[in-house]
């Protein structure tokens, strides 16, 4: 919480805050919400110019709102749909990522969500030619099957190379590399936004369209206590409360789990990309349905969810076909399955599975 | 602002506060169990897990609100505080073109017009931009509906910031609570607030706010975990789960209670394209 000093804002002077603190005002959030009458006269001030205070310290602290009809001009224009290379997967997503939005892809390991990822960082840097941000904390990432992807897609190797280049990698392991990689990565996109023409003319990080990370549970379960966080349903209100508060590490760990959801989709919206998330799937028991890990907090982030499962093969043929099941959409019914395959050249489509009963 | 300054204006805007707060009545009558429609001062809170409905309920609400008269709508102005980045301006677009006779450009912006929407990254933010939003509201007097999605957001990241002690955890939500029902009671608006379900039911329900029969009869997954000063400002809550049907169609379902009146009532939706459909 901001704490009232000289220049924090115009008005504010050393000798103010001073007076201030001595009557026990000592934050921004105390000023604003203290009765100016009262402190004017107390502190033998001008209400006037208290009053003043208070008004630029709200202009500079508060959100300012926006007009419905301002906002949807803007999004009208900076909302982009980007093809995921997989024209199923497209379909079940309502025509492919849209930018400003948080999509998160859930599947057992091996269900195909790393392929799925490059298949998106191929299509974005080839196809749209936009830069591609892939954020790797499970080592799962290999630069030959994305260049693999790009063969098969393009003949030229100049612009195989090209669409190389527009791909960045950047390996974050644990929850603070990974929270700096994006603050890192907000600095850089901010500078961009402020006009530094020379930073896209000399650097390889164009305009950014899509930020991908494989996964968030990597950096996350680690932290988490599994059940012990979200506390036992035995115990009483109190005992929970005093345990919980010794708990901190876990207290903690969930705080950054949300702090993190809170970057991506702030970036998400203030520079308009299409983030991509992945996460690892669990069951309440062995016959519930499957869910996404990371608990209750998290299942409120993505706002497109997709759970990417094998299909079942026969014993000779090598298993590169999956099914992708649409499990959290805003726009489309959830329960719609296609099929895709991941194979070794290329994510290609199959034919698109009658919906059948989803999760 | 001092006294003086609230006596001169609630003199001039009384009437129009007056007809703005008359204007909830035809809301949503599915909603409420008792008379049917919002009246000033209420605080309706809309509790559940993920994907049960919650988010597209206040896009039902939104769009009836800022809908023209001829389509069916309130004409009044909605404030929508958004603390999660969760609100999809597209989304109610198309619901408003579903509902519109003719929508056209103009009349989606002439819609849109009376939509007034922030962004809150923090919960002191929130707090400081309550008190900013005093003055819309003094100045708008046809804005009657205070919408805040999701009002538990900053939940756990309080917590590790207040230390060891429970009440500075909790202090920032506390405020919040305590302006936001000043703020309801004295410019007369209705607040829908959400809150996620992100703990466990639990079985002790002698130490909730909420009565042991009451929430037998609802049967919900309801454990009161914000702070106490929200819990009790609450006049309406709504619990929302999923229900799958014998079919291949999923439906939703909401319990709406009354709190002081220990009314209850169940109903079912289901959520099409064109928005909320009972």
């Amino acid at each position: 919480m901001a704490l009232l000093r000289a220049a924090l804002c115009p008005g504010l002077s050393a000798e103010l805050a001073l007076l201030l603190r001595a009557r026990g005002v000592r934050t921004v959030v105390d000023f604003v919400s203290s009765d100016l009458e009262d402190v004017a006269q107390k502190c033998s001030l001008s209400y006037k110019a208290l009053v003043a205070v208070r008004r630029v310290l709200l202009a500079q602290f508060s959100a300012f709102p926006a007009n419905g009809a301002d906002l949807y001009e803007e999004l009208k224009s900076s909302t982009a749909i980007l093809s995921t290379g997989i024209a199923s997967l497209d379909k079940l997503l309502d025509s492919g990522l849209y930018t400003g939005e948080v999509t998160e892809l859930m599947g057992a390991p091996g269900s195909g969500k790393t392929q799925v990822c490059l298949s998106v960082a191929a299509s974005v840097s080839l196809g749209l030619k936009q830069h591609v941000l892939f954020l790797d904390s499970t080592g799962g990432f290999t630069a030959s099957r994305l260049y693999q992807m790009l063969q098969a897609r393009a003949e030229d190797e100049e612009e195989q190379l090209e669409a190389l280049q527009r791909v960045q990698v950047a390996r974050a392991f644990d929850i603070y590399e990974m929270l700096g990689a994006l603050q890192e990565l907000r600095d850089s996109l901010s500078q961009q936004a402020r006009g530094a023409f020379f930073l896209q003319v000399t650097s390889s990080t164009g305009p950014l369209k899509v930020l991908l990370i494989d996964s968030v549970s990597a950096v996350i379960y680690p932290l988490l206590g599994g059940k012990q966080s979200e506390g036992s349903a035995q115990w009483s209100e109190t005992q929970q409360r005093t345990k919980e508060a010794l708990n901190c590490i876990c207290l903690l760990s969930l705080a950054l789990m949300m702090q993190l959801a809170r970057e991506l989709k702030m970036l998400a919206r203030e520079f308009s990309l299409a983030v991509v998330v992945t996460n690892q799937v669990t069951r309440n028991s062995s016959t519930g349905p499957l869910k996404p890990a990371l608990g209750r907090s998290w299942s409120f982030v993505p706002s497109t969810r997709v759970l990417l499962e094998s299909k079942e093969a026969t014993w000779e043929k090598a298993n590169t076909q999956r099914i992708a099941s649409l499990v959290k959409s805003s726009r489309q019914p959830t329960g719609i399955q296609v099929e895709l395959d991941i194979g070794n050249s290329d994510a290609q489509e199959l034919s698109p599975v009658t919906p059948t009963q989803g999760l | 602002m001092g006294d003086a300054f609230r006596r001169a204006e609630s003199g001039t805007q009384l009437l129009a506060r007056l007809e703005g707060r008359s204007s909830l009545k035809n809301l949503e009558p599915y909603l409420f169990a008792e008379e049917g429609f919002p009246i000033h001062g209420d605080v309706i809170e809309f509790h559940g897990p993920e994907g049960t409905g919650k988010t597209e309920m206040l896009y039902h609400l939104i769009a009836r609100c800022i809908l023209p008269k001829s389509g069916g709508g309130l004409e009044v102005e909605v404030m929508f505080i958004d603390t999660d980045y969760h609100f999809d301006m597209l989304r109610l677009v198309t619901i408003l073109e579903h509902r519109l006779v003719q929508s056209t450009e103009e009349t989606i912006k002439q819609c849109l017009g009376k939509l007034f929407l922030v962004n809150c990254s923090s919960s002191t933010q929130l707090l400081l931009t309550l008190y900013s939003l005093e003055n819309m509201f003094c100045t708008h007097p046809s804005l009657c509906l205070l919408v805040v999605d999701s009002i538990s957001a900053f939940y756990w990241i309080d917590r590790s910031n207040g230390g060891e002690s429970f009440n500075l955890q909790e202090i920032n939500l506390k405020k919040c609570a305590e302006l936001l029902e000043k703020l309801v009671r004295e410019y007369h608006l209705a607040l829908f607030a959400t809150t996620q379900t992100i703990m466990q039911k639990s079985t002790n329900s002698a130490e909730s706010s909420f009565s042991l029969k009451l929430q037998q009869e609802t049967d919900t997954d309801y454990r009161p975990y914000l702070c106490k000063s929200w819990q009790q400002m609450v006049t309406h809550r709504i619990f929302f789960s999923k229900q799958y049907n014998s079919g291949n169609s999923k439906t939703f379902s909401f319990t709406s209670c009354h709190i002081k009146k220990k009314q209850i009532v169940k109903r079912s939706f289901s959520i099409a394209e064109c928005g909320v459909q009972f």
